[in-house]
């Protein structure tokens, strides 16, 4: 026998599996790209400055971090005690039964009932939709697996058919409406700003990132590295860029661009005069109201370092927790000290009152300019070349290239999941012979995903209900952490045999702290998000909630039928998560 | 008539065989105890151990002059009594090490000649293996329930012997054991890995041996094979891909299929009406190859979890009625 290595507190042979674990810096990267500065930072949750008046962009960036911070202890807390375990869907079938999932079931479908029946019906049938939702919901969570299924079948699997046309509007004003004014289509722009061109844009996107699926991770990996790189590089360059222009710099560069571009004279007056009344100051350590207002407008980017949380391997010791608690960790204050950087010289080279109003523009029924001020477009005008201008929106292209590729992986593993455990059929783990492609998968968030694009280009409403795609992955988070909160208690065997068990904070285990911290922080945008008119999705936007109730009552009619299917071909779903007795 | 009874899991019994197969516990002595009480929790007729049975890794329990101190998962832990160094003994035990009790000269001995690792790993791999064999025969002895222990390729050959001689276990390997009108075919042998452990064969040796054995069932039909080696491309095989000093890459996320193309292609060539796998633990999944049904429960035996696929047969019509895979 041969063995491999040696050590004074551990001494292996050589066998399967036994590898020398990962690099930091491979988990750096996927957290990193997936809580992506450029792509959803940039182009979403930094648009909303104008809605708060009085609100600290600084400041909520930073509260937003430390809450994350939670997020990642929970998550990597949770990989060490279960690590092959797959990610959220198993984490809390394992974990969450009995009563708790009785009570969480009950509570979460309670309250979805109450606002469905609410946005449908008014009060009484809000009421209605409560008990059902009550019971209904009390029953899915006594079930082993039941309440799982729903919270990641809608979070892993649903909702990134919604994703599918928000990456598509990314890709458009990021990349394809810059590129096409800066090359003088003008066709081109209008093109990509009209109905048709944002569904070409989605569908471009679905065909992308299936092709990347179907590259597999082993060779997008390597696109997602080279993308970083690259990006960063860009990310440097607009930072030196901006650092060593002066506003008035800026002023005469974008105005000429204007001119030249799209014929518009004083573009920056007029972009400062019609965002005028909005956020016009940094306000770097502000905590007003307006600060808490732009918080849940931060979770939209922020929320997802531990977006590669499904398999870590075979993690051996708390070493290995810690490796993966600071790729997360790393990936989201790396991000969030660019994103302070990157609002400052914001602020010095572009005026805050221009860099405001520039968001409010996005949804301005009459826009200075017919495109995005796109925070890297409007710094390559300060080099007067076209050529320049041009590298420069390629340069960030690597952004999207480096995180679009990662938008179906987790719902093909989600699906194989769910057809393992025969909630669904088995075909849906089907792979081609010839590439190992999941095309019954792909097809499965493919389709969705086109058609929810369709509905997003040509029903105007829905593309407001962006937040949506961020509150249902939020739902499935809060699920996780509420397991994460009670297993020490909960599942004490489990716990106490993991590597984590020696972290507490005044005796209380640091995965509960991080997982009760993360309930309050979730169940908080959760409710700002549902009740705050600001944010477009909440009580006063019916069909928003509706949305929501078709895409959990997708997901709980297809747990409930597939209960009773294969009850009936004797095969008890809730026996899947028994466990058997040792003794 | 077939009866429909209640199984304990929850799972109806309508006649025909019912199968209980895990793989992959390497070393857990909570998951092998697990198995052993599966057969009645599941109301299985017939309990199947896929290989890897034997712990990867023994931990050292140090002497010092007043106590014993042991470090498990990175934690240093200092042990004043006996009932304490039991307690831990029995914990990494169930995660699939080995205790050993061990003075501080012989730590420093052990890190200087690996012959002297080897030597004590085989020996706690073989007791290891002899106790879990008399505890079967303890849990099984009286049953009807029949076992199937199947060493593979992170099994010393050591231990075929140890489970041929045990009463209320059949030893796998090698073997064409008849279960209901139905043949299990087994071996533990798998296509070469990075680690180039017990068990492993060229492609091309492997599809030799394979054919070897199915010529010995009646049917192939009604063979079930039960290869420790998943079919290569089949979902049941993809494993994190590792850098050539055997880090992962991409952090695991970046998988790919590791399985065997000899087992594919005997798949598909004889059509058994089960195929039963492991070795990949990130593999869990069921799969149609042509006529057969492929499985791979895959393996969280560090959790204690014993992850297991329960398939049953219908002895008349040769083919399977149902399967579930469960976390147990």
């Amino acid at each position: 026998m041969a063995s491999v290595s040696q050590a004074p507190s551990l001494f292996l042979r050589n066998a399967t599996g036994l590898v020398k674990g990962w690099s930091g810096f491979d988990a750096f990267t996927y957290s990193f790209m997936s809580v992506n500065l450029v792509t959803l930072g940039m182009y979403f949750s930094f648009l909303y400055v104008s809605s708060a008046a009085d609100g600290s962009m600084l400041s909520s960036i930073v509260i937003s971090g430390i809450a994350v911070t939670f997020l990642c202890v929970a998550y990597a807390g949770l990989i060490a005690v279960m690590p092959r375990a797959g990610g959220d869907y198993v984490w809390q079938s394992r974990v969450l039964d009995g009563i708790p999932g009785i009570v969480s079931g009950a509570v979460m479908v309670g309250v979805g009932g109450f606002l469905v029946g609410t946005a449908i019906g008014g009060d009484t049938l809000g009421i209605i939709g409560g008990i059902v939702g009550v019971i209904g919901g009390g029953a899915l969570g006594y079930i082993k697996g039941g309440l799982a299924f729903v919270l990641a079948a809608t979070g892993w699997w649903f909702i990134l058919a919604q994703w599918a046309p928000i990456y598509g509007s990314i890709l458009r004003v990021e990349f394809l409406q810059p590129l096409a004014a800066l090359v003088g289509s003008t066709d081109g722009v209008t093109f990509f700003s009209s109905a048709n061109g944002n569904f070409v844009t989605s569908l471009i996107v679905i065909v992308l990132t299936t092709g990347l699926v179907s590259l597999g991770m082993a060779g997008y990996a390597r696109i997602q590295k080279w993308s970083l790189y690259i990006g960063l590089i860009g990310l440097a360059v607009m930072f030196v860029l901006m650092l060593v222009s002066s506003q008035a710099d800026f002023q005469t560069a974008f105005d000429k661009a204007s001119s030249s571009l799209f014929g518009v004279s004083g573009a920056y007056n007029a972009v400062v005069t019609a965002g005028a009344g909005a956020n016009t100051d940094l306000a770097p350590f502000g905590i007003g109201s307006g600060t808490f207002v732009l918080i849940p407008f931060m979770m939209f980017w922020i929320l997802y370092p531990n977006w590669g949380a499904t398999l870590y391997g075979e993690v051996r010791g708390s070493s290995d927790f810690k490796r993966v608690l600071r790729g997360m960790l790393a990936g989201t204050w790396v991000t969030v000290v660019l994103a302070v950087v990157f609002l400052i010289l914001a602020a010095k080279t572009f005026g805050w009152a221009f860099f405001s109003s520039t968001g409010a523009q996005v949804y301005s029924s009459t826009p200075v300019i017919p495109i995005w001020g796109y925070p890297p477009l409007l710094v390559s005008f300060l080099i007067d070349n076209r050529i320049f201008q041009i590298g420069m929106v390629i340069v960030f292209g690597a952004w999207f290239l480096g995180w679009s590729g990662t938008l179906f992986l987790s719902s093909t593993r989600m699906i194989f999941a769910a057809a393992f455990d025969r909630v669904l059929p088995e075909a849906a783990a089907r792979v081609s012979d010839e590439r190992h492609v999941p095309w019954v998968a792909l097809l499965l968030i493919m389709v969705p995903s086109v058609v929810v694009s369709a509905v997003y280009a040509y029903w105007t409403p829905f593309a407001s209900y962006t937040l949506d795609a961020s509150l249902v992955i939020a739902v499935m988070f809060f699920g996780t952490a509420i397991a994460a909160t009670i297993l020490p208690w909960w599942k004490p065997d489990l716990y106490q045999k993991s590597p984590i068990a020696r972290y507490t904070v005044v005796g209380i285990p640091l995965i509960s702290i991080g997982g009760a911290v993360t309930v309050v922080v979730l169940g908080w945008v959760i409710y700002e998000w549902l009740a705050v008119s600001t944010y477009g999705i909440g009580v006063e936007t019916p069909g928003s909630i509706i949305y929501l109730g078709i895409l959990y009552g997708i997901a709980i009619v297809m747990y409930v039928v597939a209960y009773l299917y294969r009850r009936n071909q004797g095969v008890n779903l809730d026996a899947i998560h028994s466990e058997i007795p040792a003794e | 008539m077939l009866s429909r009874t209640s199984g304990g899991g929850g799972f109806e019994r309508e006649g025909g065989m019912r199968i209980f197969f895990v793989t992959d516990v390497h070393g857990s002595d909570v998951c092998w105890r697990k198995f052993l009480n599966a057969g009645a929790f599941h109301k299985a007729d017939v309990l199947i151990m896929g290989g890897d049975m034997t712990g990867k890794a023994m931990v050292p329990i140090v002497a010092t002059p007043t106590s014993w101190e042991v470090t498990l998962q990175d934690e240093r832990h200092e042990l004043a009594t006996e009932d304490q160094v039991r307690a831990m003994e029995r914990r990494i035990s169930d995660r699939g090490y080995y205790p050993v009790r061990l003075s501080r000269e012989e730590v420093d001995a052990w890190a200087a000649d690996p012959e002297l690792v080897d030597r004590r790993f085989k020996a706690e791999i073989v007791h290891g293996v002899e106790r879990w064999m008399g505890m079967a025969d303890d849990k099984l002895g009286r049953t009807a329930i029949r076992c199937v222990v199947s060493p593979a390729n992170d099994d010393m050959f050591e231990i075929d012997p140890v489970i041929e001689r045990t009463a209320s276990v059949m030893l796998g390997e090698g073997n064409t054991i008849p279960l209901d009108g139905f043949d299990l075919i087994s071996t533990g042998w798998a296509n070469p890995t990075p680690w180039n452990t017990f068990r492993e064969l060229p492609e091309d040796q492997l599809a030799a041996r394979i054919d070897g054995l199915v010529k010995e069932a009646r049917d192939p039909h009604r063979a079930i094979f039960n290869f420790h080696a998943p079919p290569y491309g089949s979902n049941l095989d993809g494993a994190p891909k590792l850098t050539p000093d055997m880090k992962y890459v991409a952090g695991g996320q970046a998988i790919v299929p590791v399985g065997s193309h000899a087992v594919r292609a005997a798949i598909l060539r004889y059509e058994p009406v089960l195929s039963l796998h492991g070795h990949i633990h990130e593999g869990r999944g069921a799969v149609k190859l042509g006529r057969t049904l492929a499985v791979n429960p895959g393996s969280a035996y560090e959790d204690g979890v014993l992850q297991a696929a329960i398939v049953d047969l219908d002895s008349q019509k040769g083919a399977v009625k149902r399967y579930v895979l469960i976390n147990g």
